[in-house]
């Protein structure tokens, strides 16, 4: 049975999150979405496939923010699952002050979603004329574009040109993984929407970790979060490498948002790819190297990460 | 056992609820009309209108029908009532058949015979479910973030906190209303017994306990998740505490639904692929027997009566079931 894609659609008040579901509802594309929207959204948007909800927070381990689940979702959805004719997307809106993290970890944690959805990305919404205020006075903007496979940069046309090309650096500073498209009036390709692959493993291949180094300024964080990226030539060990990542998430999963990876480890022949969210990891084979020259390159975006402390870690583990 | 008739309800069967008069049998299925089937004929007598994207469980009332669903609506007796933006996803009634409920998000909205709404109670975290009390008719229980707890129907703050940090997904009581139980979102119970104000945390499933049910003499609890289906001791002082349960299998797949006859005390269990299992329990022990149905069984009831089993299937086919 294949798993109902799922896109988390997140922003902050006022960056067209529901410019964008309007136009994904409306437009023709051939799709059967169903949109969660959330109970405070900015306009209720009326139309037969929405369904409105309180955004419901479950911790299921007593205050740890990595075990922290959306109730609501797990209801709706085991709900949607359950009926006859099933649907090709499902997206969800997030409030514009969440924190994506619980919407995420819904989807690793319950075994029942697991089992019948799959994350296909984040997409947050930035608006392109607020945003810079935005970044330094709210830890959730910085966290809604730490956690973004793709960044849709909204109202372009109130801000100009070469303020863009700044105001991108500045998001890609904080998360060197994303996706970057600008918009007006959140007029884009749905498909950049919905067809996103951030949490397929066999997208976590196209880790870059020089991104930021192409940019030239990961020395400069104007703020406490931000991407750190580690390449390295060699053969990792296996176990040194899997020590190493639970007793990072163990230590610092608070403070990572996303981190995804690929692996040449000793005794394998294949890739090994994984990615991760807060403290939980997912990794597998990811296919043959195919003539590319064996080497590891992963990249961490999270809060005050200690970048030298990252790429000691991360030799250590070399064979 | 003997099929007495059965009829296409469109969707998978969310609830089935005998009336009171246990004449007339409630059908929801997830999507489409809601129906209602008479038991002489073994067939549906009435259609009620769904809730667009997906129905909430319905529940009898006074005699009739009321629904609710995705659309955030509640409907009873030809009247309609919003109570706010969000979706409902379960309406009960209470044991005298004096009030209903709906939650909706941090509400429970608390409705009369004319279905007025009589009051509102704000609550710590959204319901995920809640259950009226057995025997106490202004009494219910909520479930969600954080743990259980227990109000009166007029008063603003619960008279009974179960805290215990984690989430429930769903509440159940047993009929003498002693035992309260919550099924956790990690896979575990909380039983609390309401005179000693005792909890107990039950855990060791294999995965999420989806459905549970307590029998009517109220000294069995069966919970399900697994293919296995475990039934808790819960007579004597200390219930299911040091107890050992009785682990029922012979069931395929994940057990969907749980229920007991009010009339015979058999247990009957229904998982993913179509196992109905019927159990008889005799001094600690169990004689259980296997009936393999063509499809998927999401729910099920017991006639309040008479020894027959209303069987809901993911498919939309609705079934009678004798066991004579």
């Amino acid at each position: 049975m294949s798993r109902i894609p799922v896109t988390i659609l997140t922003g902050f008040l006022g960056s067209g999150k529901t410019t964008l579901l309007n136009r994904i509802l409306t437009e023709k594309h051939g799709l059967r979405i169903a949109v969660i929207e959330n109970e405070f959204g900015e306009v209720g948007i009326d139309h037969e496939l929405v369904i409105s909800t309180d955004e419901e927070l479950f911790e299921m381990n007593n205050g740890c923010i990595c075990c922290t689940v959306r109730g609501d979702l797990i209801r709706i959805l085991g709900n949607l699952m359950k009926r006859r004719d099933k649907f090709d997307h499902i997206l969800i809106e997030t409030t514009g002050l969440a924190d994506p993290g619980p919407v995420v970890q819904t989807f690793f944690v319950d075994d029942e979603l697991r089992e019948k959805t799959i994350v296909n990305g984040v997409v947050t919404l930035v608006d392109a004329h607020h945003i810079v205020g935005q970044l330094e006075q709210t830890h959730e903007a910085e966290e809604q574009v730490a956690f973004a496979d793709v960044i849709v940069l909204n109202k372009c046309d109130l801000v100009p040109e070469e303020n863009l090309d700044a105001l991108e650096q500045r998001v890609r500073g904080i998360n060197a993984l994303a996706t970057i498209h600008r918009t007006t009036r959140a007029d884009i390709d749905i498909a950049k929407v919905l067809e996103v692959g951030g949490f397929n493993l066999d997208r976590a291949v196209e880790v870059n970790p020089h991104f930021l180094d192409a940019h030239g300024h990961h020395h400069h964080h104007h703020s406490e979060i931000f991407s750190v990226g580690i390449e390295a030539e060699g053969e990792c060990d296996g176990r040194k490498l899997n020590d190493w990542i639970s007793k990072l998430v163990r230590e610092q999963g608070k403070d990572i948002f996303r981190m995804k990876g690929v692996f040449a480890v000793k005794n394998q022949a294949d890739r090994v790819v994984f990615q991760g969210v807060h403290m939980l990891v997912d990794a597998a084979s990811g296919g043959p190297w195919a003539g590319r020259p064996r080497k590891n390159a992963v990249v961490f975006i999270g809060r005050n990460l200690n970048r030298e402390a990252l790429n000691a870690g991360f030799r250590m583990c070399l064979a | 056992m003997k099929n007495l008739g059965e009829f296409e309800a469109g969707d998978n069967i969310l609830s089935l609820k005998w009336s009171r008069d246990a004449a007339k049998l409630l059908v929801t299925p997830s999507t489409g009309d809601i129906l209602v089937a008479g038991l002489e004929e073994c067939s549906v007598k009435e259609r009620f209108s769904g809730h667009g994207m997906g129905n909430g469980s319905s529940d009898w009332f006074q005699g009739e029908p009321v629904t609710c669903g995705f659309d955030g609506k509640v409907r009873r007796a030809g009247k309609e009532w919003a109570p706010g933006r969000g979706m409902i996803d379960r309406v009960k009634s209470n044991c005298d058949d004096s009030l209903f409920a709906v939650a909706q998000n941090r509400r429970l909205h608390v409705l009369n015979g004319a279905n007025e709404p009589l009051y509102m109670i704000d609550l710590p975290a959204s319901a995920a479910d809640f259950g009226w009390s057995p025997t106490q008719a202004g009494e219910i229980a909520t479930a969600g973030a954080g743990g259980a707890c227990l109000w009166r129907v007029g008063e603003d703050n619960p008279f009974a906190r179960f805290d215990w940090g984690g989430a429930c997904l769903g509440v159940e009581w047993s009929a003498d209303g002693r035992w309260l139980a919550t099924a956790d979102q990690t896979p575990s119970v909380h039983v609390y017994d309401i005179p000693r104000d005792h909890p107990l945390h039950i855990q060791g499933f294999e995965g999420k306990v989806r459905t549970m049910a307590f029998s009517p003499d109220s000294k069995r609890l069966a919970t399900a998740g697994s293919p296995v289906v475990t039934v808790w001791p819960c007579k004597g002082k200390k219930g299911p505490e040091g107890a050992t349960p009785i682990q029922v299998d012979g069931s395929e797949s994940e057990v969907l639904a749980v229920a007991f006859s009010p009339k015979t005390g058999q247990l009957a269990t229904g998982d993913g692929k179509g196992t109905l299992l019927v159990v008889s329990f005799e001094s600690g022990q169990f004689r259980r027997k296997r009936t393999r149905l063509t499809s998927g069984i999401a729910s099920l009831a017991w006639h309040p009566l008479l020894p027959l089993l209303a069987i809901g299937h993911d498919n939309g086919n609705v079934m009678f079931l004798s066991m004579e």
